[in-house]
């Protein structure tokens, strides 16, 4: 079942990563990080994009998952 | 071996001079030289490969570098073997041989041998594994984590990736066998990063500068080249740098942003279209921007360092730094999304007609074009099941939608046998019953088919892989129906089929007694597995049928068995074929039945020398069983026990009848020492009587229980159940067995006082043995049977065979006895004696002796005491004293 998650990576990314990272919007905070959420189809999903985020070499804060509740702002 | 090998996976990187030396890092590796792992774990552009590329520089170094494809075992060691013999071209065939085995080896197998091997070699070899964080299949991780806990001497592993490996580190790390090189030590300190940027790069940096582009990018080298690229010919590069250094985005957005504005349109274009390749030359790149300039635009890419990665010495193929060509992607994918497909179908279409399937099939995935990828997997099918790649093939097919899947019959065998093969049953019947369906009724639409002659194997393939299910499954009845299904419907030339299938319905027939199919069975399978070069499965099915062979009383036919099946393995050239030290653990137990115990031995030191690896797992404990009975003549008593308890912990079922139980042949040794009440412990643990309904199955310990019965004097129900296990054997044809079953008859019938009735059993023993020239079933029977010989004998039965096996017997009085000798030596301590003499040491001695070396300090130690000494030497200057050893 798809879950949402929020993923706050180091540094702005530009939002023309949004279609690389399947579709999540990314919004980038007043902190100097960026925040990514979206659907993710499932654990597989998540891993893959975590897996490119590593590729990326972007250093990672935090993955939360947001089910049906407001996204926590960190 | 797993398809054709791109050599580029195994160029060493070049050590390139002028960049920044990294001498604190190599110091580090330096030192760390003894210990069993080299790791270094960094992500993408920290100039982790550079650094070994330096460190390794002028080291013999075997340098494997890993992508998606190699997960599957198959490829992945293929391509260490690979690797390894670029630096040591002398190692490695005994491996490739077993990778190329019809039948996959055991990982662990494999490895063993590589290991042997490669403990041979005399000087340093590094074995580096690039971008192993690529590696997603536990079977590797398992194989390197095996290599590394048996490291050779001189073999020294790196492991580079993005992510730590799941190997165990923390105990390496804790036992000091590691060396790390991390992300934080592979970072630019400012020193480095002053180095690079003015010394390499010749940018004439202030300090200041430096150190704000080095905090920045926090010592990150991809970072810093992209920093340096970015501002090449700029005249005002402090101004570049304190706009970069107050800037929150990504660093690799912000630099790259800044190298491509500078490009001209074309090269932007280039970039962009190139972008989805993994490996690239100019041809390539045509088909994908369709101009003519690509390997030019290569070249001068290269010439202004823009991130390319030349992959051999002849600069003719490449590859984009990842974090670059990441950052190409996503742009690519954002700009132009519909793009993306139609480079992918390109790139497939470009590698189909450059012979690389595996390329064209995983471009094809990638741009989601499913149909083609599923008529590339179905053309490149049978290549992928000889070669042994079925990991791959169920990778591929479970990608594919099912709609794709389900309207391929040939796909959806191959799925099922894939995963049969790979060790799932999950979801293979009906994978089976799909390729079925479409098999039984042929007008429905919707069918794709691409390769019609795995199309028309189909039926056959699918038949004999339910067999074997079913096999699997303890159903023996489907096993045989299906079985026969696939002969009836193979085609004449489809001799896999016809192999496997006559193999599944001779398992299936042998289990149920049914040894005249089984013999027929195995007999075909032979045929059809030699027809097609498939020599391991020849051998696997040659024990088998040597089995029936011999219960079937045809010594010299069984014997003829194992010799053909030598003669093909030898023929194969090379590497020792898996399975030829058994076909010398079934000669040596002929040859001992034939008194020919030398020759028996010699089979035996053969197989010992052959090592546990060329022998098939499932019959690891006949040679246990062999080197028992061995023991036993030779008047060993405690190896043979010892012996029989490793035969019986070595047992493996494999779906094979237990015809000849250990337990039961144990149970047989007690009796022969006498301990009756053992033996008869064993019968009732087994729930045996004498009035069981008789099996075939059962027959070998119904046996051993008729020979507990008349050592327990109870000779009337042992007489009753040998008068119904001959009549049973003699329907079944099982005339081998029928011989034994006429000599304990035999001994009973003496045992009752009867010796007319005891000499009729035995005339009808003697009848069904000589022509095949049986000795051990009569010698090792003892003196009993020396007197009823002598009996037969008087009478004249069959003189001249008679007259052999008497003088087979072992004559008194013994060599070994010598005045002033209290005891005499027994066979076995005169043959450790003998070599006592010599130079070898106990572990030669025991090797030569097939024994273990607790039994030859065993034997050591009897010999000093029945000699009155206590060292060897003494030992022998005593026994020459005593004229037991020449002078």
């Amino acid at each position: 079942m798809a879950d949402s998650f929020a993923i706050r990576v180091q540094g702005h990314l530009d939002a023309r990563w949004s279609s690389w990272f399947d579709g999540l919007t990314v919004t980038k905070e007043p902190d100097g990080t960026t925040l990514l959420e979206g659907q993710v189809a499932d654990q597989a999903a998540l891993f893959g994009l975590l897996l490119k985020m590593r590729d990326m070499g972007l250093p990672l804060l935090s993955v939360i998952r947001a089910d049906r509740q407001e996204l926590p702002s960190l | 071996m797993a398809g054709p090998l791109l050599e580029t996976k195994l160029y060493v990187p070049a050590h390139r001079s002028g960049l920044v030396p990294r001498t604190r890092l190599s110091e580090r590796l330096r030192r760390g030289l003894g210990r069993k792992l080299v790791l270094v774990s960094a992500p993408a552009g920290f100039g982790k490969t550079t650094l070994l590329a330096e460190w390794l520089d002028e080291r013999t170094t075997a340098w494997l570098s890993l992508d998606q494809n190699d997960s599957d075992p198959a490829t992945f060691w293929t391509y260490v073997v690979a690797a390894v013999r670029t630096a040591a071209p002398d190692v490695g065939a005994p491996t490739l041989a077993l990778l190329q085995e019809s039948k996959p080896a055991p990982v662990r197998l494999l490895l063993t041998t590589l290991i042997n091997e490669l403990d041979q070699i005399t000087s340093d070899l590094f074995l580096v594994f690039d971008d192993y964080h690529v590696i997603d299949s536990l079977e590797v991780h398992e194989g390197v984590g095996f290599l590394l806990e048996h490291l050779p001497q001189r073999l020294h592993v790196v492991i580079v990736g993005r992510a730590d490996p799941p190997l165990p580190l923390a105990s390496l790390r804790a036992r000091g066998e590691l060396v790390e090189v991390r992300a934080a030590d592979l970072r630019f300190t400012t020193d480095e990063a002053a180095a690079y940027l003015n010394d390499a790069m010749g940018l004439e940096l202030t300090s200041r500068d430096v150190g704000a582009l080095e905090q920045r990018t926090e010592g990150w080298i991809a970072a810093l080249q992209l920093a340096a690229l970015s501002m090449e010919g700029r005249d005002d590069p402090s101004r570049f740098i304190a706009g970069f250094a107050g800037d929150d985005r990504y660093v690799v957005d912000y630099l790259v942003e800044e190298v491509l504005r500078r490009q001209p349109e074309h090269v932007h274009e280039f970039l962009m279209r190139t972008s989805i390749l993994d490996r690239m030359n100019g041809p390539l790149c045509d088909a994908l921007t369709g101009q003519d300039a690509g390997r030019a635009m290569l070249e001068n890419l290269d010439k202004r360092n823009l991130f390319l990665v030349p992959l051999d010495d002849r600069r003719q193929w490449y590859r984009y730094h990842h974090l670059f060509a990441d950052v190409l992607r996503a742009r690519l994918l954002d700009e132009h999304p519909d793009r993306v497909p139609e480079l992918h179908r390109l790139a497939s279409d470009w590698h189909e007609s450059h012979g690389d399937r595996t390329e064209a099939i995983r471009h094809a995935m990638a741009g989601a074009d499913f149909a083609r990828a599923a008529e590339l997997v179905e053309l490149e099918l049978p290549a992928l099941r000889r070669e042994r790649r079925e990991a791959t093939l169920r990778a591929w097919l479970e990608m594919l939608p099912s709609d794709v899947l389900l309207a391929r019959p040939v796909l959806c065998m191959g799925l099922g046998g894939a995963r049969m093969s790979t060790g799932t049953f999950e979801g293979v019947e009906s994978l089976l019953l799909e390729a079925q369906r479409w098999l039984d009724e042929p007008t429905q639409t919707g069918m794709v088919v691409v390769d019609h002659d795995e199309f028309r194997r189909l039926p056959a393939d699918v038949a004999f892989h339910r067999a074997g299910l079913a096999l699997m499954q303890g159903d023996p009845e489907s096993t045989v129906v299906h079985a026969r299904r696939a002969l009836d419907v193979a085609l004449d030339d489809d001799h896999l089929s016809r192999g496997a299938a006559s193999a599944l319905l001779g398992l299936a027939a042998w289990g149920a007694g049914d040894l005249e199919t089984a013999y027929t069975s195995y007999a075909e399978s032979v045929v059809r597995f030699e027809r097609i070069g498939h020599i391991a499965d020849v051998l696997g099915c040659s024990i088998t049928l040597a089995d029936l062979q011999l219960t079937r009383g045809h010594l010299r036919d069984a014997m003829a068995t194992f010799d053909h099946a030598l003669r093909l393995a030898s023929n194969q050239g090379g590497a020792v074929l898996r399975g030829t030290a058994d076909m010398h653990v079934g000669r040596s137990a002929l040859l001992y039945e034939l008194d020919d115990v030398a020759g028996a031995r010699a089979e035996l030191a053969r197989a010992v020398e052959l090592g546990e690896h060329n022998g098939l797992p499932q019959n690891a404990y006949r040679r246990r069983l062999a080197m028992a009975s061995l023991a036993a003549v030779e008047g060993d008593p405690d190896a043979a026990d010892e012996l029989l308890d490793e035969a019986d912990r070595a047992y493996v079922g494999d779906f094979s009848p237990n015809v000849r139980p250990v337990p039961a042949v144990r149970a047989r040794r007690w009796l022969a020492q006498g301990r009756v009440a053992d033996a008869r412990r064993w019968v009732d643990q087994q729930g045996l009587s004498a009035t069981d309904e008789l099996s075939y199955l059962r027959e070998f310990a119904h046996l051993t229980l008729a020979r507990v019965l008349m050592a327990e004097k109870r000779l009337d129900p042992a007489l009753d159940l040998l008068a119904r296990l001959a009549r049973a054997a003699e329907e079944g044809q099982r005339s081998g067995t029928l011989i034994e079953i006429r000599v304990v008859q035999a001994l009973a019938h003496q045992l009752h006082g009867d010796l007319p009735a005891a000499l009729t059993a035995l005339e009808a023993a003697l009848a069904l043995a000589e022509s095949e020239g049986y000795v051990r079933t009569f010698v090792d029977e003892g003196p009993a049977m020396l007197t009823l010989l002598e009996a037969a004998a008087e009478r004249g039965m069959a003189p001249r065979y008679v007259a052999r096996l008497l003088g087979a017997f072992p004559s008194a009085p013994r060599p070994g006895v010598a005045p002033g000798l209290i005891e005499p030596l027994s066979d076995r301590e005169q043959d450790v004696l003998r070599l006592l003499a010599t130079e070898l040491s106990g572990p030669e001695i025991a090797r030569e002796l097939v024994v273990s070396l607790n039994t030859v300090r065993s034997h050591t130690k009897s010999i000093y005491t029945k000699l009155g000494v206590n060292t060897r030497r003494t030992a022998v200057r005593r026994a020459q004293e005593l004229g037991l050893l020449p002078r």
